[in-house]
């Protein structure tokens, strides 16, 4: 065990260094591969639905895909996005041909804290750094701790994505 | 080597992981393990769900004995020593008032707690836990580390050389490299840098306002006064359930540190930043 406290860092210099933080962990594709390693196509759904009657909010647009092998269906693939108060997250649903979840993977987590816009992301990761210590992109300074995540969006599109596969795309 | 990371919501957050040092499938099936394994840690210590190990005990006539996974016996037994160290400080057993107080569900039980009753009333004996007063039991602040550490040894034993398991915040790195670990408020703000190498690190933060999640295991009360604590141990269950004592008597818990092995940093708005056990 080693643990080395870099930086007990002084409450003045504690509201300089914001960082943003951003993963991507898989495509679409590959997370398509990942739930349906047999598919032969992938094949574009419109989900037509009426936002009001599911609940839903007005233009929630996820991307569907059905999973084909040759001529079987293999299951549905949907690809949406939820946004939080600080964070967007990106991610993919897969369910079999029962509506029975196969894979739920995060595809990538964006925060905003509101400043995304105004401030490179790139940047604040350098921000209280010394020299001496090795910068290296998606290695170091990517570990986080701290302030809880919830994933209550995440949960509820899920159920979207779920009352939605049972009104409009099971039948079809 | 390539490096894998995968995230998935579980245990309330975002559980993260990465994997370095290993082929595409090999990583791929030891992620799968890992998330299977912190998955199945939830549903064995859920409060909340009705087949847990947990529920099963709650539901159970005291001084009965009944038969929980050894996982979750492993949780128990941390939680029990932590509690008899921190002298009640920390004590599993806060779920009555939790639940008094909304912050979790009353859970299905014909049998209400005795308000009296502490951790020193759950009897650990072999495969089994026994209650000796009806009680409740919340591993709500140890469990998280623990699936941590289950899912971080996982991925060891499938051959990673270096691993990152991340559970909103509760996290334990293993490899050779050490990492570099930023400590954030909850607006966002890095409060410390921390570098780990074959280590545990979790953060705690008692309410300023508002609904507080914690309380002192002794006199039940909130802890509140905008204390953020950020704690470094060998393994993240003992992490998790360290920093829970911090908040309930920051600097007076210096002792539970060196006994544990454990650093912490502390920081509250009268006194800024701390150091409390070894590194202090």
């Amino acid at each position: 065990m080693l643990v080395r406290w870099l930086i007990p860092v002084g409450v003045g210099a504690a509201s300089v260094a914001q960082v943003a933080h951003a993963t991507q962990y898989l495509t679409v594709e590959q997370a398509q591969r990942a739930a349906f390693p047999d598919a032969t196509a992938f094949e574009t759904v419109r989900a037509k639905f009426d936002a009001s009657a599911l609940g839903v909010p007005a233009g929630w647009a996820p991307r569907v895909w059905q999973a084909r092998a040759g001529e079987r269906v293999l299951g549905t693939f949907f690809a949406d996005a939820v946004i939080g108060k600080s964070e967007a997250i990106d991610y993919s649903l897969a369910l079999d041909t029962n509506g029975t979840v196969i894979a739920l993977e995060v595809l990538q987590y964006r925060e905003s804290h509101g400043s995304e816009v105004r401030m490179a992301p790139w940047r604040k990761q350098f921000l209280g750094k010394t020299a001496r210590d090795p910068v290296a992109l998606n290695q170091d300074i990517k570990n986080i701790s701290g302030a809880t995540l919830s994933c209550r969006h995440l949960t509820e599109g899920v159920q979207r994505l779920l009352k939605l596969h049972a009104s409009a795309l099971a039948k079809g | 080597m390539a490096v894998f990371r995968r995230a998935r919501p579980l245990l309330g957050t975002l559980v993260e992981m990465r994997v370095e040092g290993m082929g595409e499938i090999s990583a791929l099936c030891a992620l799968d393990a890992a998330f299977a394994e912190v998955a199945q840690i939830h549903r064995l210590m859920s409060f909340h769900e009705g087949g847990s190990d947990l529920a099963r005990v709650h539901r159970a006539r005291a001084g009965t004995s009944v038969r929980v996974d050894a996982r979750t016996r492993e949780v128990l037994a941390c939680a029990l020593r932590v509690a008899e160290a921190s002298g009640g400080v920390f004590d599993p057993t806060v779920a009555f008032e939790q639940v008094a107080r909304g912050n979790l569900p009353r859970p299905e039980s014909p049998f209400d707690p005795d308000p009296k009753a502490s951790w020193r009333d759950i009897e650990l004996s072999g495969d089994a836990v026994i209650l000796r007063k009806p009680l409740w039991i919340d591993l709500g602040g140890i469990a998280k580390g623990y699936a941590v550490d289950r899912a971080t040894e996982v991925l060891v034993d499938a051959g990673a050389t270096q691993v990152c398991v991340n559970a909103g915040g509760d996290l334990r790195i293993a490899g050779a490299r050490a990492e570099t670990v930023h400590v954030r408020d909850a607006h966002g703000r890095v409060e410390a840098v921390v570098e780990l190498a074959d280590a545990a690190l979790a953060s705690s933060s008692s309410a300023t306002t508002g609904a507080a999640a914690h309380l002192h295991g002794v006199n039940r009360r909130a802890l509140g006064g905008g204390i953020t604590v950020s704690v470094a141990a060998l393994d993240c269950m003992l992490a998790d359930a360290l920093t829970k004592t911090v908040l309930a008597c920051g600097r007076a818990c210096s002792g539970l540190f060196e006994e544990f092995g454990a650093d912490a940093c502390v920081h509250d708005a009268r006194s800024g930043w701390r150091m409390l056990g070894e590194a202090a």
